[in-house]
């Protein structure tokens, strides 16, 4: 009998019991989805780069040469970490999120041992993919920023992706949801603090000096942060929120008076889904907000995985017509004063009144995102509960909103607005509850800033808190497009406000030459405008970076 | 693994010894014995492909290569008849070792020519051959066909993968099953004893994994070793 077979199988069963349990381990996956919980442990590092790959990775762009100009060559290598974590959603709904942890390596002194962290906040963002740790997107503008700024000069950088955005499964972004936004910020530090030990770079350690900076939307979430964690008593260096729409309610009374900002229609669904989501009485359906062409869908429109040029081209959202062109007339029964005052205050605004208005006018058009009854009810309701900071309507009637206006008043928000967005923006407004910095701030922002008014935020948050006897130099504002600094603590960022303003007039010269198409100079000037926020993002952050030096 | 457990595992050595015995005293009354233990050394030189990998994070033209090993050989062939035989060859277990091929580093983390992997082959084949001549000629040779099985073990990533990867990875390489050729000489030192020598190729193809803080990177791989075996045999 033939017998071979049984033999090879048992022969080739015993060697293979040598197999078992051989393969070594992975990170592992946390059972918990408490809040701060690191989600995998050791995180995912996406990109080691030493000091001079960085540098030779930023020179080989146009956009890369003029940062490393800006942030000068990196000191420390940096290794990118992919950090997930558990957090809450806008309703404090359980969810995971992620984000970058940044850490300077190599042998420079700045660059090992222990190191402070910069917590940072990015801006709006419409990709739902973003993921800010991806150092080899090169669509991640502001991941290479804060490298270079931040973690190539020795800062350990900290920075979610946000729920709602990449591996989030939140399903929309709790987009100016203040407490969210702190908490948020909170557990991804948390996280990362648990993270860092355990990575590839733990020659580098956190030395327990906290800095809080973010741009845009993110200098909103930074301010938040801010807040809340001095609160609750923890350490905050040093903070400094950059170009954030921080006085929420003042920015959407000036929005809804017809001081439309560029971006307002992207900013707009973020918005109302998120304290739809929050809080469940923005609307009904949506279109009690807005116009019958748009409401369709549009609470899960943003952030989406479709290009935002794209969304226009589909005719999903308008580019930049917030409102109805054919402005309303406002009757407010038994008084023509009131309706005639509304009437005037809801036109669009003119040149005649303001040198914003071919600005303001983009927000304007036929195929528009907000209905006229809803901008009406909004207007009647910031005329009963006055917001401290609102140029409406303490101006005269004829006067839109300019930039700079900013009352004399006691800038504070309204009490109890009782209309369910402007009660949510009230909510949200960073001067409520009343409160103040104890650790060193920095307000930087522009004041030709198109997207988030300056006056109206930074400029209301300072006038906020001058009213609160601070400590001298405990908050500093400043306006990277203002007169250069020569004395005081910010004298040393003279240099960054000319270069930002040098950089701003070369770029109105190439729209005018023939290699930026031979603008004329309306259109030219109408082109940088319209970068402004953007450009602004650089000078503030580097100055971001210097303010923090001192500390 | 799933094959046999610690329970079952007296019963399986003691069905080897069965059929090994079984084997020796079916052949007792033959003059021809029908067993034929070798020994002898196994080198393994693999020719082999894979695509790049591919996953996330993961920059273009990473690739990797294997390198050669020589193994203990250990064989078994059993006489079917005066000119058909099975066998069945193992190595010894190498340790294999995967270096990378594509880009000198992967950001700033050295990658070209680094050991970025090693893996235990418990690699059985069995093949029919067809034995030439007589069996009683000095000089024989054999052509085989047959079924490689190659069971990847001890798979690790090491200290410059782990770097390489983005952190502590652990390897998939599922098991392959594929065919076998051999071409080979017997030479006939005494009546039981013999010397071989076989060149041998294998179809070995699997599909690498590594998993690095829960991000699957892939590459479809093809050994395709050739084996050199040079061995000594005892018939019984």
């Amino acid at each position: 009998m033939f017998n071979f077979p049984k033999g090879l199988a048992a022969a080739a069963a015993v060697t293979l019991l040598a197999a078992c349990g051989s393969s070594t381990n992975t990170s592992s996956v946390s059972n918990s989805t408490a809040r701060g919980t690191l989600a995998l442990d050791p995180p995912l590092r996406i990109a080691s780069l030493n000091a001079a790959t960085f540098a030779a990775e930023l020179n080989a762009t146009a956009t890369g040469m003029q940062l490393l100009a800006l942030t000068s060559a990196p000191v420390c290598g940096v290794d990118f970490y992919y950090v997930k974590f558990w957090t809450v959603g806008g309703a404090n709904e359980t969810t995971e999120s992620s984000g970058a942890l940044m850490v300077p390596t190599g042998t420079a002194p700045a660059c090992s041992g222990p190191r402070p962290i910069v917590l940072y906040a990015h801006g709006t963002d419409t990709d739902k993919a973003t993921n800010i740790a991806d150092i080899t997107n090169p669509s991640n503008t502001e991941g290479a920023l804060i490298a270079a700024a931040f973690a190539a000069q020795g800062y350990i950088v900290v920075a979610p992706n946000y729920a709602g955005y990449d591996i989030s499964t939140l399903g929309y972004h709790p987009y100016l949801n203040a407490v969210q936004n702190a908490d948020e910020m909170t557990d991804i530090l948390t996280a990362a603090r648990t993270a860092l030990p355990n990575t590839l770079s733990a020659a580098t350690s956190d030395n327990g000096k906290l800095f809080i900076t973010g741009y845009s939307e993110g200098g909103y979430v930074a301010m938040a942060t801010q807040r809340a964690l001095e609160a609750a008593g923890k350490t905050v260096t040093a903070a400094a929120p950059m170009s954030g729409p921080y006085a929420l309610e003042a920015f959407g009374d000036t929005i809804f008076f017809g001081g439309v900002d560029l971006g307002s229609t992207v900013f707009s669904p973020l918005l109302t889904t998120s304290y739809q989501k929050a809080y469940g009485n923005i609307y009904t359906a949506t279109t009690d907000v807005y116009s019958a062409q748009y409401a369709s869908g549009i609470d899960t429109l943003l952030p989406s995985l479709t290009p935002i040029d794209t969304i226009f081209a589909q005719g999903l959202l308008p580019e930049t017509a917030l409102f109805d062109s054919s402005v309303p007339t406002v009757t407010v029964p038994d008084n023509p004063t009131e309706s005639a005052e509304l009437t005037a205050a809801l036109a669009i605004p003119t040149l005649a009144t303001t040198p914003l208005a071919p600005l303001f006018d983009l927000g304007f058009g036929t195929s528009y995102l907000i209905t006229n009854d809803y901008r009406v009810s909004y207007a009647i309701n910031v005329l009963t509960f006055i917001d401290g900071a609102d140029p409406y309507p303490l101006v005269p009637v004829g006067s839109p909103p300019t930039l700079a206006a900013i009352p004399s008043a006691i800038p504070s928000p309204a009490l109890a607005p009782a209309f369910y967005l402007r009660q949510a923006f009230n909510t949200n407004d960073l001067r409520n509850p009343s409160w103040a910095p104890s650790a060193p701030t920095l307000l930087c922002g522009g004041d030709a800033d198109p997207t988030v008014f300056f006056s109206v935020n930074t400029g209301t948050m300072q006038a906020f808190w001058q009213d609160q006897n601070l400590p001298q130099g405990l908050v500093n504002v400043l306006d990277i497009n203002g007169p250069p600094a020569t004395s005081g603590p910010l004298a040393s960022l003279g240099p960054l406000q000319l270069a930002f303003q040098a950089s701003q007039t070369a770029l109105l010269a190439y729209y005018e030459s023939a290699a930026g198409g031979n603008l004329s100079a309306a259109a030219a000037a109408a082109a940088v405008t319209q970068g402004t926020h953007s450009a602004e993002a650089p000078f503030c952050t580097v100055a971001a970076r210097s303010f923090f030096s001192q500390f | 693994m799933t094959l046999l457990n610690f329970r079952t595992l007296p019963a399986a050595l003691a069905l080897i010894v069965a059929s090994l015995g079984g084997a020796a005293s079916a052949s007792a009354d033959d003059a021809v014995p029908a067993n034929d233990f070798r020994l002898g050394s196994y080198s393994v030189f693999y020719h082999a492909s894979a695509d790049d990998l591919s996953g996330p994070y993961v920059p273009a033209g990473l690739n990797f290569h294997t390198d050669n090993i020589e193994t203990l050989y250990v064989g078994y062939v059993r006489r079917l008849s005066a000119h058909f035989a099975a066998e069945l060859a193992l190595g010894y277990p190498p340790l294999t070792k995967t270096y990378g091929v594509g880009p000198a580093t992967v950001g700033s983390v050295p990658y070209s020519g680094q050991e970025i992997s090693t893996a235990r082959w418990l690699a059985p084949t069995a093949f029919v051959e067809y034995n030439f001549f007589a069996e009683d000629a000095l000089l024989r040779p054999f052509i085989g066909v047959g079924l490689n099985y190659t069971n990847f073990y001890d798979r690790r990533s090491t200290a410059a993968g782990d770097a390489a990867s983005g952190g502590p990875t652990k390897i998939e390489l599922p098991p392959s099953f594929g065919p076998a050729a051999t071409i080979g000489l017997s030479y006939r030192i005494a009546p039981r004893w013999h010397a071989y020598a076989s060149y041998s190729a294998s179809k070995v193809n699997t599909r690498l994994t590594s998993i690095t803080a829960g991000v699957d990177r892939t590459s479809h791989v093809e050994f395709n070793p050739q084996a050199l075996v040079v061995s000594i045999g005892y018939a019984f």
